[in-house]
């Protein structure tokens, strides 16, 4: 093996060692349960970097689509009382079919404008999630959603903290590997020749509009799948949970972590969740640290944290 | 009915001024420069608490408040743009747009650090009310609309009838072409975000008085200015004008002849549409 | 026997005679001084915070009056209470997250505070299968207190006990056409309206119009327009304090010349802020009695005093809610016995009476200060705004063993 492959191998190797005992390192529940949320986000990140760091159009309407996929996958199991594993499994399809109707209007337009009609309808999904009481239950919100398996015996029960890292985990590596697959595809390639010059990827026959649709569609449902993991695991939700702060927490993550790369959103992700905990300490500092730990990271770390440690990776082997 | 309607345009006519104060701040930075400027919601709120503080503190009228804000604000305003955003003039837009959240972040924690959680209001003394039949004006809000539009006309006559205005629409229609004939780009951002301040700290005004200031007031403003930049043309100037009018008196109409719910909806809506059947707005040129 | 033996006898059962004495007193007497942390999870921070400051503060007012009197005593042991808040942006994710840090990180077992829904009713959802206490103030979502928790307790009544009793207090007013506006979105204010509604309709009177506002909109002039054009005869204002501050402002710019009723709370300052005093004259407020000095004991006035003293503002009515939790739970530890074994402080806070340094007005069922639900109940009371002041002008007749029934028969 090239010492490279080795090098990436034995990273990997720890990595999955790691990631199978931490429930049983980390003592203190508290700071599993911040890593759940954190893996969560994972999802959403990789979804949010699809669209945005492989196709260069930036979405504000994560949040609003995490909302879709949670509402759908408690409704289904509270109300209809289908097993949660179906209704996970059902929500990045449905937010999928909301986020066409979404997409259609929004991808006629590039730039500071998509966003900003993203960002309008994250506020019509939230105003609706709001008003719409008699389904979602408004502001008052939805209680008692279930755990997956919770009547189950044994191993098919997730209603434990640890069994639900592992099924978290198990979601984030399955977004991250489906990216993966997906930006190493002919339809990847694509994506970042639209990122790169739109008017000259048509001009040599790519059919913009699809590949747009699909990558808005494909991060959307990402969002809907990670807000289904987040309504069964806080078990309770409602419409402030689903705002654009939540989808600019994912542009945030994209952006700090490494934007158009597949370890960058879960950086970021980490960062996302874990910095402001540690900003606690200075709590009525928190926003301004955080407002000045952007703009500085904007400045001074366009390509992300990711890209800043890849270089200091290569130090030792950069030639001189 | 009719004095129904009357009274709700009224109505209307106060908000849609307070929008198009913010939409005419926006456009000018993002017409001429390429910014969305997002902490523009949250600089306009700063604006409003300070002039407070200088009525508590020092015993000011709203007048002599407000025009010892103004010149602080714009220079606050010019460091933003040559510290915050002239950094990121040249990374992809994305960037800006980031640096924007920052700024929002760090404006409204130092609100909250400076003035708390409550709602302040910044006291007039006009409290009259001049009836007109059934319908109500209320003296406060007159004043606020004839200010708005002495501003939007000194803001269109210094843009329209100054050199300076003129270098700024030479660059804001070619910028290498303005660099050949000489003129200093370097100064125009630096105009450019003055004025915006000075809008901005007007419409702080505005709102202080007519309503309140809490945290989250600007974020909620900023983007209604948003919805009226795409309704009327991101970067034109008479399209933030209209376009904030319009908004205002559709949402009033909205709220009072069909549901108060949904008010908002409607700002939404509008850029949904808009985008739909005419993105680059009513009065806009065509996207670039 | 010689000397030097006796000598040594002597001398030895002396020194065991003495460090018995001392053990004796050291144990007995001498009573060992220990720390309880207990926990506040509330919303410091954004819009809630006009309800969560004045909660925290009345928590740390009460530990620091409860410290300075000597302590909680517990068993042999005098406890001084030391408070850890965490911020919830009533907010549902970061309130998990605040509780879930004060019980697995802190070892905290009994939680205060919770003056917003949205974040109590996420905790609400966990609380159950944890060992831990909550105490829940100001937050007025009914679904809180029917989820048939024995861990939980709440100190404020939900929105449409109060609802009930107001209805019938405006029909007697002669009011025949109302028109409501109110933050109708929001559940438990929907409810307030519901059985202001069932009194309200029996005695002939019709609701001609029902308006929203949200919690951030300060501008009510179109929904006011509207329903001046319907010619009311009285306006029932149901929502949040700040927009319906200006609502009351508003109305009397548009030349609404009609009798006005609230269920907003909200002190004299909080309303002077936006309206004039003029334009607040007459404006009734239905509600819990909560803080009005003129309807309270003597304590109500001494907390007055020393909250505007510490904190420089005059404490919200809601405040003296987080104020007695701290009271319940000192007399619960106390009768307990323990501050580890939870069952047994739950089973005492359930059989309390109403402790006897508690601000607010409650109304005991059976005796005791919280029913089956784990529901207080307080007195409603009408307010009017009378030259600048909100005068108590009489009880509104309540019946808490009514809906405390009622209340039960709604757990799901």
């Amino acid at each position: 093996m090239s010492t490279k492959g080795f090098r990436v191998a034995s990273i990997l190797f720890v990595l999955v060692i790691v990631l199978l005992t931490l429930p049983s390192m980390v003592k203190i529940p508290y700071y599993l349960h911040l890593t759940v949320l954190a893996l969560i986000w994972v999802v959403v990140a990789q979804g949010q970097n699809l669209i945005q760091g492989y196709t260069g159009y930036v979405s504000i309407a994560q949040g609003g689509f995490m909302g879709i996929g949670a509402y759908c996958s408690a409704l289904l199991s509270v109300k209809l009382g289908w097993t949660v594993w179906l209704t996970l499994s059902l929500s990045p399809i449905l937010t999928g079919i909301f986020a066409i109707l979404v997409g259609y209007p929004s991808l006629r337009v590039k730039g500071h404008y998509f966003a900003i009609v993203t960002l309008a309808f994250n506020m019509v999904i939230y105003i609706v999630l709001f008003n719409f009481r008699t389904l979602t239950g408004g502001e008052a919100g939805f209680t008692d959603i279930p755990r997956p398996g919770e009547f189950a015996v044994g191993a098919f029960n997730f209603s434990s903290l640890p069994s639900y890292y592992y099924l978290a985990v198990a979601a984030a590596i399955t977004a991250t590997v489906f990216c993966w697959l997906l930006v190493h595809s002919r339809v990847g390639r694509n994506l970042i020749a639209i990122r790169q010059n739109e008017a000259l990827a048509e001009a040599i026959g790519i059919a913009t509009w699809r590949y747009k649709l699909f990558s808005f569609v494909a991060s959307a449902s990402l969002a809907g799948f990670a807000g289904g993991l987040y309504a069964h695991f806080i078990r309770f939700i409602n419409p402030d949970t689903f705002t654009v702060a939540q989808s600019l927490n994912a542009i945030l993550a994209v952006i700090l972590g490494g934007s158009g790369t597949l370890t960058g959103p879960i950086v970021g992700s980490f960062v996302v969740v874990f910095l402001p905990e540690y900003l606690r300490i200075a709590d009525f500092f928190r926003l301004i640290v955080y407002g000045f730990i952007l703009i500085l990271a904007t400045i001074f770390m366009p390509r992300g944290i990711v890209s800043v440690v890849g270089k200091l990776a290569r130090w030792p082997t950069r030639s001189r | 009915m009719l004095a129904e309607l009357a009274q709700q345009i009224i109505n209307g006519l106060t908000i849609g001024g307070i929008y198009s104060l913010m939409a005419l701040g926006l456009t000018v930075v993002y017409g001429i420069l390429g910014i969305a400027h997002f902490a523009h919601g949250s600089f306009a709120m700063l604006g409003g608490y300070v002039i407070f503080f200088f009525f508590k503190k020092f015993g000011l009228s709203f007048f002599m408040a407000t025009a010892l804000a103004m010149p602080l604000g714009v220079v606050f305003g010019i460091m933003i743009e040559r510290f915050a955003y002239r950094p990121v003039r040249d990374a992809p837009p994305i960037n800006s747009f980031i640096i924007a959240l920052g700024l929002t972040m760090i404006i409204e924690g130092a609100n909250l650090l400076m003035f708390g959680a409550d709602q302040i209001v910044i006291p007039t003394t006009y409290h009259g009310v001049i009836n007109i039949g059934p319908v109500a004006i209320v003296e406060l809000r007159l004043y606020v609309v004839i200010t708005t539009i002495v501003l939007i006309l000194a803001m269109t006559a210094f843009i329209n009838r100054t050199s300076t205005g003129m270098a700024v629409r030479a660059v804001a229609q070619n910028r290498s072409a303005a660099i050949l004939m000489g003129i200093d780009v370097n100064r125009i951002p630096m105009i450019i975000f003055a004025v915006s301040s000075a809008l901005g700290i007007a419409a702080g005004a505005f709102v202080g008085s007519l309503f309140a200031i809490s945290p989250g007031v600007g974020e909620g403003l900023v983007v209604k200015g948003f919805a009226v930049l795409i309704l009327g043309g991101l970067g034109s100037i008479p399209g933030a004008i209209i376009g904030g009018i319009v908004l205002g008196v559709s949402e009033t109409l909205a709220a009072g002849f069909i549901s108060s719910s949904y008010k908002d909806v409607i700002a939404f809506l509008v850029m949904i549409f808009v985008m739909l059947f005419r993105p680059e707005g009513l009065l806009g040129r065509a996207q670039r | 026997m010689s000397t030097a033996f006796t000598k040594f006898k002597m001398t030895s059962i002396s020194i065991m005679l003495i460090a018995l004495t001392g053990l004796i007193f050291s144990n007995g007497v001498q009573a060992k001084e220990k720390e309880l942390v207990v926990g506040v999870s509330d919303t410091l921070t954004g819009g809630g915070a006009t309800y969560g400051m004045p909660q925290m503060n009345a928590i740390q007012l009460a530990v620091d009056d409860i410290n300075s009197g000597g302590g909680v005593k517990v068993s042999n042991d005098i406890y001084k209470l030391k408070v850890i808040a965490y911020d919830d942006q009533a907010n549902p994710t970061e309130a998990t997250n605040s509780v879930r840090k004060l019980i697995d990180r802190d070892g905290v077992k009994y939680i205060l505070g919770f003056c917003c829904s949205p974040s109590t009713s996420a905790v609400a959802s966990f609380i159950g299968r944890e060992n831990a206490v909550m105490l829940v103030g100001n937050a007025a979502e009914r679904t809180i207190t029917t989820r048939g928790l024995t861990n939980l307790f709440r100190t404020r009544p939900p929105a449409d006990y109060s609802g009930t009793a107001a209805g019938t207090f405006v029909a007697t007013k002669g009011v025949k056409r109302l028109g409501v506006i109110g933050a109708l979105d929001i559940a438990f204010y929907a409810l307030y309206l519901e059985a202001f509604e069932r009194e309200f309709l029996k005695t002939g009177g019709q609701i001609i119009a029902k308006e929203t506002f949200s919690l951030k909109d300060r501008d009510m002039t179109p929904q006011l327009t509207k329903v001046r054009a319907m010619n009311p005869d009285a306006l029932l204002v149901i929502g949040y304090i700040e927009p319906a501050a200006f609502v009351y402002r508003q109305s009397i710019e548009l030349g609404m010349n009609v009798q006005r009723f609230g269920f907003t709370s909200g002190n004299e300052e909080q309303f002077l802020t936006v309206a004039t005093s003029e334009q607040m004259e007459g404006v009734w407020d239905l509600r819990p009695t909560e803080l009005t000095l003129e309807a309270l004991k003597d304590n109500a006035k001494v907390y007055h005093k020393v909250y505007t003293d510490k904190f420089g503002k005059t404490p919200a009515p809601m405040s003296p809610y987080a104020y007695d939790q701290v009271y319940v739970l000192k007399h619960a530890l106390e009768k307990a016995g323990t501050v580890d074994d939870t069952k047994k402080v739950i089973a005492e806070i359930s059989k309390s009476p109403v402790p006897a340094e508690a601000i607010m007005k409650y109304l005991p069922i059976e005796g005791k200060m919280f029913d089956k639900n784990g529901q207080a109940y307080t007195s409603n009371s009408a307010f009017q705004w009378q030259k600048g002041k909100w005068r108590y002008i009489a009880d509104l007749p309540s019946d808490p063993a009514a809906y405390s029934v009622y209340l039960h028969s709604l757990r799901n």
